[in-house]
């Protein structure tokens, strides 16, 4: 048997992660070191750096691998990139906020490499088994991640919650599968397209159960509405470098596969799950705005944010074609950015045993803590929308691509949600600026990494948003190869 | 010559930016007024080049430059002026320079991050009135909202807070209809440049349902309504300008409301003349609300810096009028008037920041007969008041009654109603002269006794201001010409003649063109 | 799923066992129940009737420790779920399948490092607390 070596080219950051976490692994079992953790913390942060590096070896190979499980093109390249920065960004953060916090373990590092593993299987893989294994990767490590605060109940309830709901949406995502291989006779999304429309318009009423139980455990894990009730426990328990991690990255390979799946298996049959994303994405904003307006937990008032924001990349979604596929990726990119950004600063404020997380606690910093807060605000500014920042063409991308599709409704429900958003993103920048400090809140620790988290995501955002060509371009061109075939 | 006349726009957008950035880097609290006062004098300088440039003659937009932005979404970065936006641009210059130097005496902690947003949010009005490129006009008009929102939330009143978020919110609501609209317009027209646009619906190349051009008509007009304001949107605003640090309502009154004002008329009359055509007498109507209720309410204030938010609700009600009267005299009236307010209502609130600086209140019932105290600031106040209220040889007679004249033009009652608000003002503007600078000292006002005169720097800009006034009053003429052109190519009828309403809008629009 | 009727037909012979099943399984107790004596005595109550008398409640609590060798044991175990397909295999995978093997058995050995350094298989070692 030969397997060419392009194959492990094509797969080639995730090799560089696993052998990262492997190494970990093997530090933290090793030699009996003081500074144990601060190695595994730079080891996975090298390690990282070099997957991101890595997917420009990828880029130069594109192709299947793997008998066709695998896939490298603009699409998957696209998240490849997305998925590695943004766990990039959640270990320089994390390493500063492990130390605060006396969690300083490698395993925190050994765990979010696999599951950037799992989720770059995610994003590359065309075959729903392989799919299936890279979310159950990613899936396992996150709730492992969740419980890791262990002296603190609320992170293990939310490790709790999150695995029985999680498993629960796994089931059904399996249920899906085994549907449509039922119906097409393949578990490859290719050879699905092709043989779902050279067959039977008999099998529609099947198709349609099997997209509706895959949109079931995706929709959970992106928590669109209506599977969205785990988002503020499970946020809200976990430490926030962990709460960083899941609403970036978990999100985007989910979304990745989502519209992988939905365009290229199902692509033919959008007239039946079109209305499922429309009305998923109804919810996710409204819901998910009118809940966050109350918040003052800042971890709590961002998974209600995440929510609403993963309603605003179903609009996109469900504006049909390229398009709506660009949209999509480029929001998401976007909305990483940001969102990283946000918890950066979060975690960075929250000092010891996560005192200082409430909104009330935020009162009068603006001008004490400079750096933070102009990260912090710059990031609530592109979660409003505003522009120069990526949060604002990202938006104005997704409204573009409903607009062209005639999905008038959905795009003003959106621009209302927009601005009904705008206040409570909004009130962070006013307590920051423009209220009295009632709580005597500590200087935060100094710590390079976290500042180069906070800055490197304000400048992304900003990047995004003034001279976003070559990123919009690449997604434009991707999108249209994802549906080319 | 030609090399400054392309790019003097982009360096007029450049130079408060580049402002911003030496502010932020400046070492000290001196070097921060230093090189915030050096940057808006030099962006003065610049903008003076315009109107000396100016092709009075010459259709269309001037000074123009375009550069592709963001090529995916057919995005330019497209700026010009024409007779519309080019004293706005100036005023926009003057009024900056003028709110750099309040904010000399009044802003005292955090000078760098307040001169720093100023000089942002200068660049963003100028980007406003220069933009002819609808994603990098929602873009600046957004971005205005952002410095504005900061400085009031961490300068202002008590109440400061509440009445950023109420201000940052109510805006941004209706600027999202706006958005709205402009990606529906971008979607039928596949192109965000106004020209172009224009020229196509003008054309005919893409026509407008009847109910499409409405609803995108109205999507823009509520954005604009909000910002100017215009009743029943207008809530927000007394709350915003008593609130407001001074330097930041002398932005927000002089320069943001009129943000509100060009955009109708460079949008909704420019690119929707049937639905505008259809609307209009909805949009006078409502113009004409807010200049008797603007008027009433100001008349029952007791508060000196109520009593000027709500003068200017009714003095910006005038312009609309003007602008919807869809007559060329009523649309210079309508540009006249926004200079004339930006100026008169600047010098207002910086003559009420005098009071407040020396006595901690605005409230009509601690003054009174200050006048003998304070000989210089009651010759301003007297004259400014004038000024507002339009009498002759001043700045607001001229764009009154050019309003006046247009509204009478349109519809008979629109005129006769108009002039009534100008008498309300008459009578608030007295009132508050009255009971401010006359009368007897108040027995109340204990502090009146040693109240100090203006200081030099607080008297040189209200004399500036006043000089300005009489010159506009005087030299109308002068600012009256190169808008001729350009508010005629906005309207049906190419010449100031009466209406002829019968003429149905599309021949109307026929010779509108271009 | 008209277009083809026996789709959903091949799950007949399942359905029919199913109910075999179930109907011989519930005829058995119901049978029973029926037709035979009931004394309830306070031993025939009893959880067991073996003749052990019951001793405290079945709810106790383990050591987690069981539950980690579980977990630990299910885990390596597994690895002999890809061994015997390779060995089947091994003749046409040649020197590439010998090589996979042993990175595969790589991750495999620094995963039992790993538990191994951590103390897991120590049985006596007290559980250290976090």
């Amino acid at each position: 048997m030969h397997v060419p070596a392009d194959y492990y080219l094509r797969i080639l950051p995730e090799l560089v992660l696993t052998a990262t976490a492997v190494l970990i692994m093997l530090i933290e079992g090793g030699a009996r070191l003081g500074s144990r953790a601060a190695l595994s913390g730079t080891v996975a942060l090298i390690g990282t750096a070099a997957a991101l590096a890595s997917v420009a070896v990828q880029s130069a190979h594109r192709g299947e691998a793997f008998s066709g499980m695998f896939r490298v093109d603009g699409f998957s390249l696209f998240f490849h990139g997305l998925i590695i920065a943004a766990t990039l960004i959640v270990l320089l953060l994390s390493i500063g906020y492990l130390r605060a916090q006396r969690l300083q373990r490698g395993e925190f590092y050994a765990l979010l490499l696999f599951a950037t593993v799992g989720m770059c299987l995610m994003a590359g893989s065309v075959e729903l088994i392989m799919v299936f294994i890279g979310l159950e990767i990613s899936s396992i490590c996150s709730y492992a991640l969740c419980g890791f605060w262990r002296a603190s109940a609320r992170s293990s309830e939310a490790a709790l919650k999150y695995l029985l709901l999680g498993s629960f949406a796994t089931a059904f995502f399996l249920y899906g599968i085994a549907l449509t291989y039922g119906a097409s006779g393949s578990t490859n999304l290719y050879v699905i397209a092709r043989s779902l429309s050279d067959v039977l318009a008999g099998h529609g009423s099947l198709i349609l159960v099997a997209a509706a139980l895959m949109f079931v455990g995706l929709a959970f894990k992106v928590s669109a509405a209506p599977f969205q009730v785990w988002t503020p426990d499970v946020y809200e328990g976990a430490p926030v470098a962990v709460t960083a991690f899941m609403s970036a990255g978990p999100k985007a390979a989910t979304f990745a596969v989502f519209l992988r799946i939905f365009y290229v298996a199902l692509g033919r049959y959008s007239h039946t799950w079109f209305w499922m994303i429309w009305v998923a994405a109804i919810l996710s904003m409204c819901l998910g705005n009118l809940g966050a307006l109350r918040q003052t937990n800042m971890k709590r008032m961002l998974a209600y944010s995440s929510i609403a924001h993963a309603g605003y990349v179903l609009v996109a979604f469900a504006a049909l074609g390229e398009h709506g596929i660009s949209a999509a990726m480029f929001y998401l990119a976007c909305y990483v950015a940001m969102n990283l950004g946000a918890f950066a600063v979060i975690s960075n404020l929250a000092q010891q045993n996560e005192r200082f997380i409430d909104l009330h606690d935020y009162a009068g910093l603006g001008f004490r803590f400079p750096l933070q807060s102009v990260c912090l605000t710059i990031c609530m500014l592109s979660l409003i929308g505003i522009p120069l920042t990526g949060g604002f063409l990202g938006k104005l991308f997704i409204f573009k691509a409903a607009f062209q599709n005639h999905l008038v409704g959905l795009a003003i429900v959106g621009l209302l949600n927009s601005a009904l958003a705008a206040y409570y993103y909004l009130r962070v920048i006013a307590f920051l600026y423009m209220r009295p400090a009632t709580v005597e809140v500590s200087q935060p620790q100094r710590s390079l990494s976290m500042n180069v988290a906070m800055v490197a995501c304000a400048v992304g955002v900003l990047w995004l948003g003034i001279a976003p060509n070559s990123l919009l371009n690449f997604v434009v061109h991707s999108a249209g190869a994802l549906t080319g075939r | 010559m030609d090399l400054l006349n392309h790019s003097i726009l982009s360096a007029l957008l450049i130079a408060p930016l580049i402002g911003a950035l030496l502010v932020l880097l400046a070492p000290g609290e001196r070097a921060v007024r230093w090189l915030a006062l050096l940057s808006s004098l030099a962006t003065l300088l610049l903008s003076l080049h315009l109107p000396f440039h100016f092709q009075n003659a010459a259709r269309g937009m001037q000074f123009a430059q375009d550069v592709p932005w963001i090529s995916a979404l057919n995005i330019h970065y497209a700026v010009g002026v024409d007779g519309i936006s080019l004293w706005l641009v100036v005023l926009t210059t003057v009024l900056s320079l003028v709110s750099v130097l309040t904010a000399w005496n009044s802003i005292r902690h955090n000078v760098k991050s307040f001169y720093f947003l100023l000089l942002l949010l200068q660049a963003g009005i100028i980007g406003v009135f220069i933009s002819l490129d609808l994603f990098l006009f929602y873009v600046c008009w957004e971005i205005t909202l952002v410095p504005m929102a900061l400085m009031i939330g961490a300068w202002g009143g008590a109440q400061r807070s509440f009445a950023a978020v109420k201000f940052f919110v109510y805006t941004m609501a209706g600027s999202l209809l706006m958005l709205g609209s402009i990606l529906w317009l971008r979607n039928l027209t596949g192109t965000f440049n106004v020209t172009a646009i224009r020229t196509e619906l003008a054309s005919g190349s893409v026509v407008l349902a009847p109910h499409t051009e409405v609803w995108l008509f109205l999507g823009f007009l509520v954005a604009f309504c909000i910002k100017t304001p215009i009743f029943p949107l207008h809530t927000w605003q007394p709350l915003a300008y008593t609130e407001a640090p001074l330097p930041a309502v002398i932005m927000l009154a002089g320069l943001m409301s009129k943000m509100g004002a060009y955009g109708l008329i460079r949008f909704d009359v420019t690119l929707f003349p049937n639905a505008s055509h259809r609307l209009a007498t909805l949009v006078v109507v409502l113009g004409l609300i807010g200049v008797v209720y603007g008027g009433l309410l100001a008349f029952v204030q007791t508060n000196l810096k109520r009593i000027i938010a709500y003068s200017s609700l009714s003095h910006m009600g005038l312009v609309v009028v003007g602008a919807f009267s869809l007559t060329t005299i009523g649309t210079q009236g309508a540009v006249f008037q926004m200079i004339s307010h930006g100026v008169t209502t600047a010098g207002l609130f910086l003559l009420v920041g005098v009071l407040y600086a020396r006595r901690g209140s605005l409230e009509l019932r601690d003054f009174g007969g200050i006048a003998s105290q304070m000989p210089v600031f009651a010759g301003l106040f007297v004259w400014l008041a004038m000024a507002a209220v339009g009498l002759p040889l001043l700045s607001g007679f001229i764009g009154e009654f050019l309003i006046f004249l247009g509204a009478f033009t349109a519809q008979h009652w629109f005129g006769i109603i108009a002039a009534l608000g100008v008498i309300l003002s008459a009578m608030y503007l007295l009132r508050m002269t009255r009971l401010t600078i006359w009368g007897e000292p108040n027995a109340t006002a204990a502090g009146n006794a040693a109240i100090s005169d203006v200081g030099t720097l607080e008297g040189w800009v209200l004399a500036g201001l006043a000089i300005l006034t009489l010159w506009l009053g005087v030299g109308s003429p002068l600012f009256l010409k190169p808008t001729l052109l350009s508010a005629q190519a906005l309207q049906p009828i190419s010449a100031p003649a009466p209406a002829t309403n019968t003429a149905s809008p599309l021949a109307q629009l026929k010779r509108g063109v271009l | 799923m008209n277009s083809q009727p026996n789709y959903m037909a091949n799950y007949l012979p399942i359905l029919i066992q199913l109910g075999l099943a179930l109907g011989l399984s519930g005829g058995i107790l119901a049978l029973s129940w029926l037709l035979g004596l009931h004394r309830r005595t306070r031993r025939k109550l009893a959880a067991y009737e073996c003749g052990v008398e019951p001793v405290g409640d079945a709810q106790n609590r383990f050591a987690v420790r069981f539950y980690l060798v579980a977990i630990i044991f299910i885990l390596f175990d597994i690895e002999t779920v890809f061994l015997i397909p390779w060995a089947v295999v091994f003749r046409s995978l040649k020197l590439f399948g010998f090589f996979e093997m042993l990175v595969y058995m790589a991750i495999v050995l620094a995963g039992f490092f790993y538990i191994w350094r951590k103390g897991v298989l120590d049985w006596n070692t007290p559980e250290r607390a976090e």
